[in-house]
């Protein structure tokens, strides 16, 4: 318990509390710095659980041109404080997501990251010409899903690729865009940077860290796509170090945190570490109200740093 | 003076604190989230397979037969849920039966009255059976727990009947359970044969009954395959409880899928209970 003890049992206010801490992310108000992150965020699944709209974003799950089916067989596998994924981005396409889930958030308010994906440079833009006029109120382009053939992580490790791809969807929109980054590279810092001089307004990282398991039983991967992108606790330290180096090498764009967040404390490493907001993503398979509940604790430890929330407020980072 | 993660340490504190999580959900008007809640019997019914019975009044008052519960382990290195189907409800009791497959399930095993667990559900669609029928409920090993669930159900519905065709690999351990409720019980071992053997057994009898038969099943890949075409060669209807590697539970992740004829579908939100017909299973 602690000592701003209010009168109710700490968890059970989280569905009408009154946030004290916005932040602003590329111009973009947020009314806390906590979203859902791409990947474990389906409101048809979530809306049940709470008001979705009650957090600082809500992104959505990567849309595609066309829908995808995503990989067949095993798709998840358990590892030590973590999920490996292979869905491969099944998705019901970008034009069932402009009438279905999009309306559906903005009618109730929500601040909407629509998350875009694509095998092609072609697949992207036309997502986002579609997003363009959307009432989406930011974009993010997943250049860094594991568990694609092509587009995903193969445009976020090549920096050449990247830069035309940002540099092309940047002409399409005035929308804040934002460029989702793998850690799976030696330096993240080159890609961070190749985006943010093709145009991109923020950057988001980390997406998923390459794993898998084997089944000891039969000697084969667990998973059938074999490979499978890792999240959860366990990769916290990573994408910690990974938004320390993006904020060291470019001082003043946005960034998103993102990796192993499952608590307001979490969080607020991630924030000292120099990020303007947050994504809860693995934390939600354990717990639906995860997001929820890592905003409603960071609101308070914010209350005990003002230096640091007048910062976030002012659309600026700690370091 | 900073306000950490509230981790309530006692068993006692962290019933109490799952009670007022359930309620402030339901208050709201939204389903509960993972909660605590009180372990009140556990009973290893064969080698590696346990029957484990929770209070919590919210399941037993929503759970339906082929739902299921998400089940967390406390070890902070294994988060992803379990996923145990219902197998009976008695007031505020829900009881599930689960195999031990790795140290997940063998920790939960190890659970005993008094203990606190934690919990999320009910999860998943449940079995139809709301028209009058001779439901012919068909388990394979740990896929008893949803038709057993069945079998209560149908035995308060008053307009149906069931009929239980249990195949288990060695001992007979469901039986005594589904014997509460159903109308009749026919179980064998693989030293005589499988459920198939039982339903060509029964042929007659179940075609020939009052009630028009509907088969529900749940059991390993292979026997509801051959379940399926068993009643698709009698035009039976047949509903089909999946099982699947799962992530969230509760429809957020997408790992779950199966194929149907309206494309690749979670079993845990669009199932676990899908139709032949669905399937594709000729």
């Amino acid at each position: 318990m602690n000592d701003n003890a209010t009168n109710t049992v700490p968890g059970t206010d989280l569905y009408d509390h009154e946030w004290k801490h916005p932040t602003l992310v590329a111009g973009v108000p947020w009314k806390n710095p906590v979203g859902t992150a791409s990947g474990t965020f389906q409101y048809a699944a979530v809306r049940w659980f709470y008001d979705v709209s009650r957090l600082g974003a809500v992104t959505t799950k990567g849309v595609s041109p066309v829908p995808w089916e995503g990989n067949p067989g095993v798709r998840t596998a358990e590892g030590p404080a973590s999920n490996i994924n292979a869905v491969g981005l099944q998705n019901p396409g970008v034009d069932h997501y402009l009438v279905d889930d999009l309306p559906k958030l903005k009618e109730i308010g929500a601040n909407v990251v629509a998350n875009v994906a694509g095998h092609s440079d072609d697949d992207y833009a036309e997502v986002v010409a579609k997003l363009a006029d959307s009432p989406a109120d930011m974009l993010e382009i997943n250049v860094s899903c594991p568990n694609v053939s092509a587009g995903g992580m193969s445009v976020g490790t090549d920096p050449v690729a990247l830069s035309r791809l940002i540099t092309r969807l940047r002409g399409m929109t005035d929308k804040p865009m934002i460029v989702k980054l793998t850690p799976n590279v030696t330096d993240i810092t080159v890609p961070a940077r190749a985006a943010a001089e093709a145009g991109a307004d923020a950057l988001s990282l980390i997406n998923t860290i390459v794993g898998m398991r084997i089944d000891t039983r039969t000697g084969r991967p667990v998973i059938d796509h074999v490979t499978g992108g890792v999240s959860g606790p366990a990769v916290l330290p990573i994408g910690l170090a990974r938004v320390w180096q993006v904020r060291t090498a470019l001082p003043d764009i946005p960034i998103i945190g993102i990796g192993g967040i499952d608590s307001g404390e979490k969080a607020l490493e991630y924030l000292y570490a120099g990020a303007n907001a947050v994504e809860v993503g693995a934390a939600a398979l354990f717990d639906p109200i995860a997001p929820l509940r890592v905003a409603r604790e960071l609101d308070d430890l914010l209350d005990e740093r003002p230096e640091l929330a007048a910062r976030l407020a002012a659309g600026e980072t700690w370091r | 003076m900073t306000t950490d993660t509230f981790i309530p340490t006692s068993t006692r504190e962290r019933l109490a604190h799952g009670r007022a999580v359930v309620d402030a959900a339901v208050g709201h008007g939204f389903f509960p989230p993972r909660h605590t809640v009180e372990v009140a019997d556990v009973i290893e019914l064969d080698a590696g397979v346990t029957r484990i019975t929770i209070r919590d009044p919210y399941i037993a008052s929503h759970g339906r037969p082929a739902q299921f519960v998400d089940f967390f382990t406390q070890d902070p290195t294994r988060l992803m849920p379990r996923p145990f189907g219902i197998s009976e409800i008695q007031d505020d009791l829900v009881s599930f039966i689960f195999a031990v497959v790795g140290d997940g399930t063998r920790e939960l095993a190890g659970l005993a009255p008094g203990d606190a667990v934690d919990v999320m559900g009910p999860l998943g669609h449940a079995f139809d059976t709301g028209a009058p029928a001779n439901y012919v409920l068909v388990a394979g090993g740990l896929g008893v727990p949803p038709l057993i669930h069945a079998a209560q159900h149908i035995a308060g519905d008053g307009n149906s009947e069931s009929t239980a065709v249990f195949g288990y690999r060695r001992n007979h351990f469901a039986d005594e359970y589904v014997d509460r409720y159903a109308d009749r019980t026919y179980s064998i071992d693989e030293s005589e044969g499988n459920v198939i053997t039982l339903l060509d057994r029964m042929e007659d009898e179940l075609t020939g009954g009052d009630l028009p038969p509907v088969i529900l099943s749940c059991g390993p890949l292979p026997m509801m395959k051959a379940v399926a075409s068993w009643a698709a060669e009698r035009g039976i209807p047949c509903q089909l409880s999946l099982e699947q590697r799962m992530g969230c539970g509760y429809g957020t992740c997408v790992l779950c899928t199966t194929d149907t004829v309206d494309g690749r579908l979670k079993v845990c939100a669009d199932g676990p209970v899908f139709t032949r017909e669905q399937l594709g299973w000729e």
